[in-house]
């Protein structure tokens, strides 16, 4: 397994937010994790980046334990995370954005060739490469997020609610990239309120409800079970 | 109405009298506006900085410059040792305005112990020494500081720019969680800072040792308009820092000249409100 959660518990201040959570992603995987808001996905994603220190239970990537790494640390490993609202860094410019996603050595080393392969995915971002990147549209700021994290050369890509605040084509065409990232080589952890299209692209799905996992499975299995249907899809 | 020499004259003063606000400016809007620390002890250090050019060079005849390239590197491990205080009792922005207050109030003590109440001044015999262009008078030492302020803010504004050090600080100050996230070790980094800005204070307080008369209530006395500087100039922009302060410099002069010398302190303040409610584009 690339990335290995046990029995996580994870919180902020007093609280708990996440309670006993077991996931896995194996190399090459596109793993969904579905549930409604409030429901610790966020927390959950940030515990994985690094962002948040897990209260209890193990977390491993590649074999290594990751619970007394410190966060600075987690993208030398080879995790990269597209946060939730993008967070891009509004008053740089595009490619600055870019270039802070490869700000560790080992990347800093393939700037040229990880640029040109954003530019690539996102054509529209080598135009406006010079601009800032508050000034951009919600879609264009989705890439620069996207693009930050591949700079980094990650294993795994960390998605947080990619299709949140999106136009419905933008969403499929964020959907169309996350499957461009698996093919090229890295792992996906998917956090997602649009339970069909996260459903669509998954290989495997968690559901997680008030902080805990409580179902996991085969997408296709998880949209049969009546539970899913009617809280998630409303039939 | 003043002659036009007059103005010019005035003009040119002006500018060059701000290059020392710009250059008190750069280390506060920088740790200001990259690590949300208000360093008020900026000033103190400054002063210290000028009293041991003072010193080195009354009682040891030390020449500045010699001086200058003795108490920067003390300086910077002074900035390094605050911020380690800082860090240490994870200051936030308002504390620090109040810790930073009470260390400069502690140095202006330190500093009438040794050195008395007493104004001392530290002759030099290029203090005097001017060139002449056209009908105007350029005084050297200034000049000198506006050329030292200007690589300093040049230099800095860069490094902010074209280097990953420099990128990260400034992606830190926006967002030091994502910073982290890609691997930006923003406490490490706020250190070298620290200690920059601290460097900074020393060198121009080698020029204040030079150019000012020294006692140990004047550390308050550019409180005020630096502060203004380093707002006109927006928070962590060097540049900015040295332009804001040799406009400032320029408006005071030329109010100065046209008006009297009694106008000189409003004038910084009144560009500051006007500045922030034009709040230009540009800027």
């Amino acid at each position: 397994m690339l990335l290995e959660a046990r029995n996580l518990h994870v919180g902020y201040g007093d609280a708990t937010a996440i309670w006993d959570v077991s996931l896995d992603v194996d190399a090459g995987e596109i793993v969904s994790v579905i549930g409604p808001n409030g429901a610790g996905k966020t927390t959950l994603i940030n515990a994985m980046a690094g962002l948040l220190r897990c209260r209890k239970g193990e977390l491993r990537f590649d074999g290594a334990d990751m619970t007394c790494v410190r966060a600075y640390d987690y993208c030398g490993h080879g995790i990269a995370l597209v946060p939730e609202g993008r967070r891009l860094f509004v008053k740089m410019s595009v490619e600055e954005n870019l270039e802070l996603g490869c700000y560790l050595a080992a990347a800093r080393a393939h700037r040229q060739e990880s640029l040109e392969r954003v530019y690539g995915l996102f054509p529209v971002l080598r135009d406006k490469r010079r601009q800032l990147a508050g000034e951009l549209s919600g879609g264009q700021q989705q890439m620069v997020a996207i693009g930050r994290a591949l700079m980094a050369r990650p294993r795994i890509v960390l998605f947080d609610e990619p299709s949140l605040g999106l136009a419905p084509t933008i969403v499929d065409d964020m959907f169309d990239i996350i499957m461009r990232v698996r093919q090229d080589g890295a792992a996906v952890l998917l956090v997602e309120q649009n339970v069909l299209k996260a459903l669509d692209v998954a290989d495997r799905a968690y559901v997680l409800e008030q902080g805990r996992i409580v179902s996991t499975g085969l997408p296709a299995d998880l949209l049969k079970q009546p539970h899913i249907r009617e809280a998630y899809l409303g039939v | 109405m003043p002659s036009a020499t007059l103005l010019g004259q005035a003009l040119i003063s002006g500018v060059l009298a701000g290059g020392m606000y710009g250059l008190l400016a750069l280390g506060l809007s920088l740790s200001w506006g990259l690590l949300r620390l208000v360093n008020l002890s900026h000033f103190a250090l400054a002063f210290l900085a000028a009293y041991l050019t003072y010193e080195l060079g009354t009682t040891y005849h030390v020449a500045p410059w010699w001086a200058a390239a003795m108490i920067v590197p003390v300086m910077f491990l002074i900035g390094i040792a605050q911020h380690w205080l800082f860090d240490k009792f994870k200051v936030n922005e308002l504390a620090s305005l109040l810790i930073t207050f009470s260390f400069a109030v502690i140095l202006e003590v330190a500093i009438q112990l040794y050195w008395t109440a007493d104004y001392r001044r530290f002759e030099t015999h290029y203090s005097t020494m001017s060139i002449k262009a056209g009908p105007f008078y350029i005084p050297v030492l200034e000049l000198a500081l506006c050329m030292v302020a200007g690589v300093l803010a040049w230099g800095t504004w860069l490094w902010l720019r074209k280097t990953y050090v420099g990128k990260a600080l400034r992606a830190a100050a926006e967002d030091a969680d994502i910073a982290a996230a890609y691997g930006v070790d923003h406490k490490k980094l706020a250190y070298l800072l620290s200690g920059m800005g601290a460097a900074y204070a020393a060198i121009a307080g080698t020029f204040i040792a030079l150019i000012a008369t020294l006692a140990p209530t004047q550390i308050w006395a550019w409180l005020g308009v630096v502060f203004a500087v380093v707002i006109i100039g927006r928070l962590g922009n060097p540049l900015g820092a040295l332009l804001a302060g040799m406009l400032i410099g320029a408006s005071e002069s030329i109010a100065m000249a046209v008006f009297e010398p009694a106008w000189a302190p409003v004038v910084s303040f009144s560009v500051l409100i006007a500045i922030l409610l034009w709040d230009p584009e540009w800027l």
